[in-house]
């Protein structure tokens, strides 16, 4: 067992799947000989040959429309976007085709692609690469979006996203891929889909997270433990279908909720959890649900960039508020 | 084993001429240091050297022309192999951390502790009634707990000093209508003291305070009405009717001493005496409670010194007796010893004026001082 970074999991599990099903592909710009932008594809050029481990050309659009052919045809492709800010030239293609591939012919094809994209802000990157829109891809239906957080998680959730038969969205937080090790046995064993992780059990406040703020929400719930408040924190992990049952079962015992993301405030899906707690979980709340979001703006350039991503501090003043409840 | 290729010296510049080398095979150099000038179409160039090392090959000598990005310098070793930062943009965060998140939980963690449900609203108010809602037995949908679950426990859980009891007949009169005088009456209490004449005779002291209201209201007959906030309305009376209040174990009786002016002092303690019976007795009669104009009380048989007595509409004054003391007065520069009577006169604003309330309570203590 060894100990890898995010990034390396990521390219663990496609060389995982690639060695066991001849079928998974691997395309996008610069992935085969170069290694991809964050180097994710690495070796893989060499492991399989260029039959399987493709560049493209810079077009994303064309990337996509790949992807759901291949994936239609049989196989199983993983198309990767250097930045999730590329990925809206192929929204045609991920919202209008894959999304609807399986309901288009009543069940006859499905589209078993991967979309992988790094998102999120805090590596000092220029304008388009710092985005966090997982909610735009959460309101698609047909689409699964999925949001890995650790090396563990990348690893077992990508294999599972691979071998699922329909779309997956797959957004890498760009943030932790070097951050930390983590180990991580290449057994080729995949983790649940469509369901919450919890990371650590408490009683006094549910933190909901996911993506690149479980770090920021792991360490507020440090910190809370030495005032004194026991913080349960949930990585959504999936963002959709989303498992709300997990968490609800969590606010059921505690009685407050924090939401914690990265994307902008407005139509987050901090929103969509909210609202699901208050259709079905008000009765068990002692507090406001409450939102620790990234602004309504665009992502700020390097130098502010700090000011923009929400921070333990953030995370530790809302639940201090939220505390003040009965 | 690294090879240094020639840059692009200039915009485009396709190649350039080795105008002359600063260093040879087997030199070692340091990083920027000049390692050979190149002639090219525009100037004459020096060409640092992009890190340390040492060289084991120049490509080309004097006079040589060098294709842009051919191989022009050859180091030893591979330190010109620069570490990979793993990203094209930007700058990822790196660090030795191992990541140890215990035992990861799929789904959600059991639980431990038995749930309240409550709406929002129920758990304001069981903070309000200091209810533990835990200690609640729900009776709701669902399990939830209600309004009603909520104030029947706080009910349960309030301190029981006494036996709640609720009031009647006169006791429940007084509270109505102490409660509609606080309501409406706007009064004002002056006080004052009346020193008695030392060469008076004794006399009946109750039947002396009603002859000096008697006077008093012949002095100023405003305090003598009744007044109709609702109308604005006063109506002042030519008889004098006043209403004695009376402590029974029942409650506080008014009973109305009717003509007031036009009897003598025997008369009215022959009433007052009969009045008294019948009230402690229960069997005086309505007619006798109405009809006040103004109202006595004569606390100061059981204790007190000064009061705001209150009003009860539609009269508009009430006078209070105290305790009638001795007291050390001040008599043309010596000191004497008098009995003194402090009086306390409330009357209500809406229908006597000041004027007319301090010259009716002076005409009081003149009646008293000199009767």
């Amino acid at each position: 067992m060894a100990e890898i970074t995010l990034v390396e999991a990521i390219t663990q599990a496609l060389a995982y799947e690639m060695k066991v099903d001849p079928n998974v592909i691997v395309l996008g710009e610069d992935i085969a000989k170069n290694g991809g932008v964050f180097r994710a594809t690495v070796g893989l050029l060499d492991k399989f040959g260029p039959e399987r481990v493709r560049d493209t050309p810079l077009a994303e659009s064309m990337i996509g429309g790949l992807a759901i052919g291949m994936a239609i045809a049989g196989l199983k492709p993983v198309a990767e976007f250097q930045f999730m800010g590329f990925i809206y030239p192929a929204l045609d293609q991920i919202i209008n085709h894959a999304a609807r591939i399986r309901n288009r012919t009543r069940g006859r094809m499905s589209c078993p692609a991967v979309f992988r994209a790094p998102y999120g802000c805090g590596i000092r990157a220029p304008e388009h690469h710092s985005e966090s829109t997982e909610a735009l891809f959460a309101h698609i239906p047909g689409l699964r979006v999925v949001m890995p957080s650790s090396p563990a998680r990348a690893y077992g959730l990508l294999l599972a996203s691979i071998r699922d038969p329909d779309p997956v969205v797959f957004l890498e937080p760009s943030r932790l891929y070097r951050w930390a090790k983590q180990e991580v046995r290449d057994d080729g064993k995949a983790l649940p889909l469509d369901v919450c992780f919890t990371l650590r059990v408490g009683t006094d406040v549910t933190l909901v997270t996911w993506g690149s703020l479980v770090k920021e929400t792991l360490a507020a719930a440090e910190m809370l433990a030495k005032e004194g408040i026991s913080a349960e924190v949930i990585d959504v992990a999936t963002i959709k279908p989303l498992d709300i049952e997990t968490i609800l079962a969590s606010v059921e015992k505690t009685g407050r909720c924090v939401i914690v993301h990265e994307g902008a405030r407005t139509g987050g899906v901090g929103a969509d959890i909210s609202a699901q707690l208050a259709e079905r979980g008000l009765m068990f709340l002692k507090a406001p649900v409450q939102r620790v979001t990234g602004y309504d703006t665009i992502v700020p350039y390097a130098r502010l960039e700090k000011f923009y991503l929400p921070s333990e501090k953030h995370i530790i003043s809302a639940v201090q508020q939220i505390m003040e409840f009965a | 084993m690294s090879v240094f290729h020639l840059p692009d010296l200039g915009e485009g510049l396709a190649e350039a001429e080795i105008h002359e080398w600063y260093v040879k095979e087997g030199d070692t150099v340091t990083v920027d240091q000049p390692l050979v000038s190149m002639e090219t179409a525009k100037a004459v160039v020096d060409v640092p050297a992009p890190h340390a090392g040492k060289i084991v090959k120049l490509y080309g000598k004097k006079g040589d022309i060098i294709q842009t990005h051919a191989p022009l310098i050859e180091f030893e070793g591979s330190a010109s192999v620069q570490k990979d930062k793993g990203t094209v943009v930007g700058n990822l965060e790196e660090s030795s951390a191992v990541l140890d998140e215990g035992d990861m939980i799929i789904g959600a963690a059991k639980k431990t502790a038995n749930t309240v449900k409550a709406m929002p609203a129920v758990r304001a108010l069981a903070k309000q009634l200091n209810v533990d809602l835990t200690a609640v037995t729900p009776s709701g949908p669902q399990g939830q707990i209600t309004v009603d679950d909520v104030k029947k426990l706080a009910g349960q859980h309030a301190p029981k000093l006494g036996n709640v009891e609720a009031l009647h007949g006169v006791r429940r009169f007084m509270a109505i209508a102490m409660q509609k005088s606080h309501q409406e009456v706007v009064p004002v209490t002056i006080i004052d003291d009346a020193v008695e004449n030392p060469a008076s005779q004794e006399k009946d002291f109750t039947v002396c305070m009603l002859q000096a209201l008697v006077a008093a209201i012949h002095a100023e007959p405003a305090l003598n009405a009744w007044y109709d906030g609702k109308n604005m309305e006063r109506c002042i009376h030519q008889e004098v009717n006043i209403g004695l209040a009376m402590d029974t174990p029942e409650g506080l009786f008014v009973p109305v001493l009717k003509n007031v002016e036009k009897k003598t002092p025997t008369e009215l303690r022959t009433e007052i005496d009969a009045l008294k019976k019948s009230v402690r007795a229960r069997t005086v009669a309505p007619s006798e409670l109405q009809g006040a104009t103004i109202t006595l009380s004569n606390f100061g048989t059981i204790a007190g010194r000064y009061s705001n007595p209150i009003i009860v509409p539609p009269t508009v004054a009430i006078l209070g007796c105290g305790k009638v003391r001795e007291e050390v007065v001040a008599r043309e520069g010596k000191m004497e010893i008098r009995k003194v009577a402090p009086l306390s006169l409330t009357f209500d604003h809406r229908a006597v004026t000041g004027g007319e309330a301090t010259r009716f309570l002076a005409a009081i203590i003149k009646y008293l001082e000199e009767a």
